[in-house]
C-alpha cells in the first residue's frame, strides 16, 4: 500500500507558513481548554512538522519522518549542561523551607529597620526578598511571610490591608536575585548568557526591593496609622541576629561571586548553594523524611520544567520550517510607529496574558516569537548601540528584554483576577483568623503594583541599571 | 510532598490508579536523588579543582548522562499530581459533562503525542544501540566516551510510563462523563486559586521557623 490518504494531493497549494499560522491558532485554542501547555506545544509542533513532511513525502513517510525528528529533540535539548543549572536552584529553595532561613531573616530586618515609619514593613519586604530570592518561589515566600509578618504587624497596630499587601508584594521579588531558575529557563529558550543573565538581575532585584522599602516608609509618614515604628533594639542585639542570615547571603554571594569572576560554572555555584543550605538544614534538625519530600517537590518540578522546554523546542522546530518567527519580526521591525510605542504594547500583552497564566509558562509559550520581534525591533541581533533603535546592542537587548519580561510576569501576581500572592496571603489570613479579606490584600498590593510600573519605566528609559553588571563580565 | 487532590475508591480504576502511583512515585524520587547527587558531584568537583587540583574526570559528561534522569523520570508522576503547567481560567469555570468532555479530550491529545514520541525517541535510541560493539555502542560522550544509549532509552521508558498513566487518565474521565460524576476517582481535580492557596499555606506551614 503506498499510501492511506493521498496527502501530497490534499496538501498541494498549501504553503507552510499559512499552515503554521492556522496551527498557532489552533495552539491557542488547545492551550484555553486546558490542555498542559508542554504537551499542547509539542503537539502543535509535531502535528506542524506531520502535515510539512507529507506535503513533500506523502502520508506514510512523511508521518515516518516527522516521528523520528521529533523524537530527537526530547532527548538532544535536555541533556545541554547549562539546563543542570535548574535542578540545583530549585533543590535550593525547597531545603530553603527547613534550614530555619525565615524567622532568622525577619527578626534580623525587624531589628535593623523597625524604627523607621512602617519599619516593620520595610523588614518584611527586606526579609522576603531575601528568601524569595533563595527559594525562588514567589507565591510559596509570601505564604510563609504572612505566617510569620503579618501577626506581628497587627500587634504593633498596622493597618491590615497595609500588613497583608507588604507581604503579597515582597513574595514577587523572587525572581530577579540570583539564584532565578525563571532567568535560566530564558537564557536557554534565547540561547543567551546564564551567567550574563544572572548578574543583570541582581541590581533591578535589588532596587525593587529598595524602591518597596522607600514606599512604605513614605506612606507611613503620610499616614500615621498605617504603620507606626517599632523602636528599642540595642546595637548588640542587631548584630546578634546577623549570624542567622548568613546562608542567604553566603548562597547570593557565592552566585554572583563565582559566575563574576569565572570561579565556577553556573552549575556549580548553584550546587555549591544547594549545599550550604543543605548543611543550615540539616544543622536546623532535618529529617530523612523532610530530605525525601524535598527532594520529590525538587524532581516534580524539575521535570516539568524540562517538559515545557522540550515541548515548546519542538514547536520551534516546526515553526523554524514555516519562518513564523522571521515573519513576525519582519512585520514588527517594519511597523511606522516609534520602536519604544512598539515594545510597550508588547509588554501590555504579557501584562494582560500573565493575569490569566503561571509565569514560567507565559515565558516559554510566547518568547519564540515575541523574543526574535524584540530583537528585530531594536535593529537585529548584531546591530550597534548606535545604530539601534532602543540604544542598546543586540546582546544587551537580549538580555535586558529578558530581566524586563521577567519584572512583567512577577507584577502579575499582585494584579485581579488570579493575582496568586494576594490569594495565598488571604488563605494564610483565613488559616490562622486574622480578619483579612481577598479583596483587602488586593487594595493593599495596589500602592506596589503602582510602584512596580513606574519600576518597569525606569528600567526601560534607563537600561544602564539592568546592563552594567554584566556588561563588567 | 504536597498534598494530591486525586480522590481514591475501592474500584477497579482506582486501584490501577494506586498500583501505578507507586512505580511513578518511585521513579520520582530516583529522579530527585540523582539532583541530589549532582549537587554533590559539582561541589566536589568545583572544589577538588580548586583546592586539590584535582577536579571529578569526565565530570561533564557524567552530569549529562544522568541529566536524562530528572528530565525525563518524573513525567508520569508529574502529570498524576496534574503538576504540568495549564492555563485553567476556562476549564475552572467548566463543570459536569462538559468538564469531563474537555479534560477527556485534553489527555486525548497528550496521548497521540505520547504515542508518536514514543516511536521517535525508541528511534533514536536505536541509532546510539549496536550489540555487536563494545559497551553496544554506537556514539559516545566527548570527554571520557561514556555510551550515550543508556541515557536515550530512559527517555522512550519514561514517556511509555507516562502514555500508561494517560490511558487511566482517560478511563477516569470516560466514567465520569458516564456517570456525571461530582468528584471521580483517578485523575487530578481542578483547585480554583482559593484552595491552590490554602494548599500551598498547608505545605510550608511548621516549616517557618
Amino acid at each position: 500500500m503506498d499510501s492511506l490518504i493521498d496527502m501530497k494531493a490534499l496538501l498541494a497549494g498549501v504553503d507552510v507558513f499559512t499552515l503554521s499560522l492556522w496551527l498557532s491558532g489552533f495552539l491557542v485554542v488547545l492551550v484555553v481548554i486546558g490542555v498542559r501547555v508542554a504537551f499542547a506545544t509539542a503537539f502543535i509542533g509535531f502535528l506542524g512538522l506531520c502535515l510539512f513532511f507529507m506535503q513533500k513525502q506523502g502520508f506514510d513517510r512523511g508521518l515516518i519522518t516527522a516521528m523520528k525528528l521529533t523524537g530527537q529533540i526530547p532527548h538532544s535539548k535536555s541533556t545541554t549542561y547549562a539546563l543542570s543549572l535548574i535542578p540545583t536552584f530549585i533543590l535550593i529553595g525547597y531545603l530553603a523551607y527547613y534550614a530555619g532561613l525565615t524567622r532568622y531573616l525577619f527578626e534580623a530586618a525587624k531589628r535593623w529597620v523597625g524604627w523607621l515609619p512602617g519599619g516593620l514593613g520595610v523588614a518584611t519586604v527586606f526579609a522576603t526578598a531575601g528568601f524569595a530570592a533563595v527559594s525562588g518561589a514567589s507565591v510559596a515566600t509570601s505564604a510563609v511571610f504572612a505566617r510569620i509578618a503579618i501577626p506581628e504587624m497587627l500587634k504593633v497596630g498596622y493597618d491590615k490591608r497595609f500588613a497583608a499587601g507588604v507581604v503579597a508584594a515582597g513574595g514577587t521579588l523572587a525572581s530577579l536575585i540570583p539564584p532565578s531558575a525563571i532567568l535560566v529557563i530564558y537564557a536557554i529558550i534565547v540561547e543567551q548568557s546564564v551567567g550574563k543573565l544572572l548578574l543583570a538581575g541582581f541590581v533591578p532585584g535589588a532596587v525593587s526591593a529598595l524602591i518597596y522599602g522607600a514606599l512604605i516608609v513614605g506612606l507611613a509618614r503620610y499616614r500615621r496609622d498605617l504603620g507606626p515604628a517599632v523602636r528599642g533594639f540595642t546595637w548588640g542585639q542587631r548584630l546578634a541576629a546577623l549570624p542567622g542570615t548568613l546562608p542567604i547571603i553566603l548562597v547570593v554571594f557565592i552566585i554572583v561571586y563565582s559566575i563574576y569572576f569565572g570561579w565556577a560554572t553556573p552549575t556549580e555555584a548553584g550546587a555549591l548553594g544547594a549545599f550550604v543550605v543543605l548543611l543550615m538544614a540539616l544543622w536546623q534538625g532535618m529529617k530523612w523524611r523532610d530530605l525525601r519530600g524535598a527532594l520529590m517537590e525538587a524532581a516534580k518540578l524539575t521535570v516539568m520544567i524540562f517538559t515545557m522546554i522540550w515541548g515548546v523546542l519542538i514547536y520551534v522546530r516546526f515553526l523554524g520550517f514555516a519562518k513564523l518567527p522571521d515573519a513576525f519580526a519582519g512585520f514588527i521591525g517594519g511597523l511606522d510607529q516609534p520602536a519604544l510605542l512598539t515594545l510597550l504594547l508588547i509588554l501590555g500583552a504579557y501584562v494582560i496574558l500573565g493575569m490569566f497564566m503561571d509565569a514560567i509558562g507565559m515565558l516559554i509559550l510566547t518568547l519564540p516569537v515575541t523574543f526574535p520581534a524584540v530583537i528585530a525591533l531594536n535593529g537585529g541581533p548584531d546591530v550597534t548601540r548606535e545604530a539601534s533603535a532602543l540604544g542598546m546592542t543586540g546582546e544587551e537587548c537580549a538580555i535586558w528584554f529578558g530581566i524586563i519580561v521577567v519584572k512583567m510576569a512577577e507584577l502579575c501576581l499582585i494584579t485581579p483576577p488570579i493575582g496568586l500572592n494576594c490569594f495565598v496571603v488571604a488563605g494564610v489570613a483565613q488559616d490562622t483568623r486574622l480578619p483579612i479579606s481577598v479583596q483587602d490584600v488586593f487594595r493593599g498590593a495596589s500602592p506596589f503594583f503602582i510602584a512596580d510600573v513606574v519600576t518597569v519605566g525606569v528600567l526601560i528609559a534607563f537600561p544602564g541599571i539592568v546592563l552594567w553588571l554584566p556588561n563588567l563580565l | 510532598m504536597s498534598s494530591s487532590s486525586v480522590l481514591t475508591d475501592d474500584t477497579a480504576l482506582s486501584r490501577a490508579d494506586r498500583a501505578w502511583l507507586r512505580l511513578e512515585a518511585g521513579l520520582n524520587l530516583l529522579s530527585g536523588v540523582v539532583i541530589f547527587l549532582l549537587v554533590i558531584l559539582a561541589v566536589v568537583n568545583v572544589l577538588g579543582r580548586k583546592f586539590f587540583g584535582a577536579p571529578v574526570p569526565g565530570y561533564v559528561d557524567w552530569t549529562q548522562q544522568f541529566m536524562a534522569t530528572f528530565a525525563f523520570l518524573g513525567l508520569a508522576f508529574c502529570q498524576r499530581e496534574g503538576g504540568h503547567i495549564r492555563m485553567d481560567i476556562v476549564v475552572g469555570r467548566l463543570r459536569g459533562r462538559v468538564l469531563w468532555f474537555a479534560e477527556f479530550l485534553s489527555v486525548v491529545f497528550m496521548l497521540l503525542l505520547t504515542t508518536a514520541l514514543i516511536y521517535g525517541t525508541w528511534f533514536h535510541f536505536l541509532r546510539s544501540f549496536d550489540t555487536s560493539l563494545p559497551l553496544w555502542s554506537r556514539d559516545s560522550s566527548i570527554d571520557i566516551a561514556l555510551p550515550l544509549w543508556p541515557a536515550k532509552l530512559l527517555v522512550p521508558f519514561s514517556i511509555a510510563v507516562l502514555w500508561v498513566r494517560l490511558v487511566l487518565q482517560i478511563w477516569g474521565y470516560w466514567r465520569a462523563l458516564k456517570t456525571a460524576a461530582h468528584a471521580p476517582v483517578a485523575v487530578p481535580l481542578i483547585e480554583d486559586a482559593a484552595t491552590v492557596a490554602a494548599h500551598e499555606a498547608e505545605t510550608v506551614s511548621g516549616r517557618d521557623g
